[in-house]
């Protein structure tokens, strides 16, 4: 991932270790079950019965069942299944076998710049750089039925199915807002800053999309190879899914006490030595959140990004924020691994299980997006996010999901 | 009583274009959108220059009505009033986003029911007021107590139904009190960061722990900005760990130093203090 998680957990240990730091407030959701373990890769070989995919871990082999359901721009079947196709798996709640995969899936999101007979060309934000999205005319009427603006310096959010000529937009994924993208109703600067937020979150990139491009500060200083999983994070992917904050901290601390392996990177000697930090919630192994509001003075963040549609407090690479799916009630904490600068551009609502209040939250990666129970080609869910910013400013709040 | 009621709606109707005559003037009115929502809207002219000259027609014909008896002057009144209630109508129905410019930027808010029954309540006046045997300043002359009770009633009326009280109000208050920015949104720069830590105690206690100029990392959490020095105590390589306010006023400082993953609380120098910048 973007940001080493190593350095995302030395961070958190700094924060917490400060006078006046500490845990996260005591706040725990009635009813929320952990997040899904998201299976991400190229797909080797599929028979009706058997998923072989290669992941950055090492090869998986998943079960399918009559009740698996396949998309690949739409309803498809088995034979949307071919070797070296980029998918996205979703186990069942039961663990056994595969629930939903989806091939080639990806989202285009951001200002239109230039729009064609049946291409659009879309600024994604700076770091994420720009799309050419091809929209076949069978798609451009259910597009312009949510999306009535085609015009340059609009906003666009679509769907999209990997293709070898590019992405190719299978449907919207949210509808357009009204404004241009640099007419944004930013709220009132001495609005104060609510210690749950509620509004959308939605996801960002593809199975098949590049690791973002990290600009500024960062740059070719901590390269986008493949990150090596601090070892509690490891061993939570070969666990099973704990239920509730306090299990998981018992849990990873048991397995913690049989032993681990520590990969090489930085400061490992470190890292191997220092004691788990305890979690209120799961962290998303697999994946990451573009946040809207990440602090330009310290590196990954726009500066000339609009403020966003709701009060959001600063954070930086490598904070965390706590998410919770209003519509799969599950819940997890997510690294920011990016600057959510398009998301900040939306003043949306998600209309999947009731109407969320105006604002895209956060943008995850489509894995922990999935992973929290999202529908990767619905593109949205009704969420609650807090952002981990510990500290007395949060301590103290009785504020129950 | 009817004379002394007609009177009265002399010095309202007088007062109504004289307020709104100096509003127009005086405060600027914000620009209205071409679209609602993505859906373009009928475009108004509604130029400064415009609005500059609408002003000075009121105010001419406010002083007129102070000033002389004669039926035209009450005739336009009333024909200005009426004008204005068919705009204002027109405008809650075709404009839901814009306000009625009745009192130049004051008037910003959506037009609504009040506007129009407030537009059509002065059309009212402004007939009663064409039988009116006296001028404005012949009336405020006389200084009879029916009238003064009839005109302080009607101007009540009217302020309970003007929008523009409120904002009126609000912008008075907004004027005293600066709007303070939560410390958890308040972009604040690195450059203060440091200099916040450098100025204060905790930093002056630790500095001769610190061994390097430049901090190894530096990162933002609402409302504190986390700044990492390396640094030795006893011999042993640490880290310093810095956190400091990013509020405007009365920035606290937080130190504390890290070894191997753990916070080594004993033999720590007092590291909490409270900067005061004026």
């Amino acid at each position: 991932m973007p940001f080493p998680r190593r350095r995302a957990d030395r961070r958190r240990r700094h924060r917490e270790t400060a006078p006046g730091h500490g845990a996260p407030p005591p706040v725990l959701p009635d009813r929320a079950a952990p997040p899904l373990r998201i299976v991400t890769g190229t797909l080797l070989d599929a028979s009706p019965h058997l998923l072989i995919v290669a992941t950055a871990s090492g090869e998986e082999r998943l079960t399918m069942t009559e009740a698996t359901t396949v998309w690949h721009g739409g309803r498809g079947g088995p034979a949307a299944l071919r070797p070296g196709r980029e998918v996205i798996v979703r186990p069942r709640t039961d663990g056994f076998g595969a629930d939903r995969v989806w091939v080639d899936i990806g989202r285009v999101t951001g200002t239109m710049l230039a729009c064609g007979r049946d291409t659009v060309e879309v600024d994604m934000g700076p770091h994420r750089g720009r799309a050419h999205v091809a929209v076949p005319p069978q798609v451009l009427e259910p597009l312009l039925v949510r999306h009535p603006r085609m015009e340059p310096g609009y906003l666009i959010d679509v769907i999209c199915v990997g293709s070898p000529d590019g992405p190719r937009a299978v449907r919207p994924g949210t509808p357009q807002p009204g404004h241009r993208a640099d007419d944004l109703a930013a709220p009132d600067p001495a609005a104060p800053v609510p210690p749950v937020l509620h509004g959308t979150v939605t996801w960002w990139g593809g199975a098949s999309a590049p690791p973002p491009r990290r600009r500024g500060l960062y740059e070719d200083t901590w390269p986008y190879t493949a990150d090596v999983l601090p070892p509690r994070a490891r061993l939570a992917q070969l666990a099973p899914p704990p239920v509730t904050g306090r299990e998981a901290h018992e849990s990873l601390l048991s397995l913690l006490d049989t032993g681990d392996v520590p990969g090489p990177g930085w400061d490992e000697r470190a890292e191997a030595e220092e004691s788990p930090t305890w979690r209120e919630f799961p962290l998303l192994t697999d994946g990451g959140a573009a946040y809207p509001a990440v602090d330009a003075e310290t590196g990954g963040g726009c500066a000339d990004a609009p403020s966003g549609c709701v009060p959001f407090p600063a954070l930086s690479l490598g904070s965390e924020i706590t998410v919770h799916n209003r519509c799969g009630l599950r819940t997890a904490t997510a690294i920011v691994v990016e600057c959510g600068c398009v998301a900040a551009r939306y003043c949306d609502r998600c209309v999947e299980c009731g109407v969320s209040p105006r604002g895209r939250l956060a943008e995850l990666t489509p894995a922990a997006f999935a992973a929290l129970g999202g529908d990767l080609e619905t593109g949205c869910f009704n969420a609650l996010v807090r952002p981990d910013v510990g500290g007395s400013l949060m301590r103290g709040s009785a504020v129950r999901w | 009583m009817v004379t002394a009621f007609m009177n009265a709606q002399v010095l309202l109707l007088a007062a109504v274009l004289l307020a709104a005559s100096l509003a127009k003037l005086t405060v600027r009115e914000a620009p209205a959108p071409d679209e609602v929502h993505g859906v373009p809207v009928p475009a108004v002219r509604r130029t400064r220059e415009a609005t500059v000259a609408l002003g000075l027609a009121e105010g001419a014909l406010g002083l007129a009505l102070l000033l002389t008896p004669h039926p035209s002057v009450r005739l336009v009144a009333a024909v200005v009033f009426a004008a204005a209630t068919w705009v204002v109508g027109e405008l809650r129905v075709r404009r839901p986003d814009a306000g009625c410019g009745c009192f130049g930027g004051l008037s910003g808010e959506r037009v609504g029911h009040r506007s129009v029954v407030r537009a059509a309540l002065l059309t009212g006046a402004a007939i009663a007021a064409l039988g009116a045997p006296l001028a404005g300043i012949d009336v405020l002359g006389q200084a009879r107590f029916l009238v003064g009770l009839m005109f302080t009633a009607e101007v009540a009326l009217f302020a309970a139904l003007s929008p523009e009280l409120s904002e009126l109000v609000g912008r008075h208050r907004r004027r005293r009190v600066r709007p303070w920015v939560p410390c958890e949104r308040r972009r604040a720069p690195l450059t203060e960061t440091l200099a916040t830590l450098h100025a204060s105690a905790a930093w002056a206690a630790l500095e001769g722990a610190v061994t390097g100029a430049a901090p190894l990392d530096a990162w933002r959490e609402g409302c504190w900005r986390f700044v990492v020095y390396p640094a030795r105590l006893d011999g042993t390589d640490t880290e310093v760990v810095f956190a400091v306010s990013t509020a405007e006023r009365d920035r606290t400082v937080r130190a504390v130093h890290v070894r191997a993953g753990r916070a080594a609380p004993a033999s720590l120098p007092p590291s909490t203090s409270v900067l005061r910048i004026p």
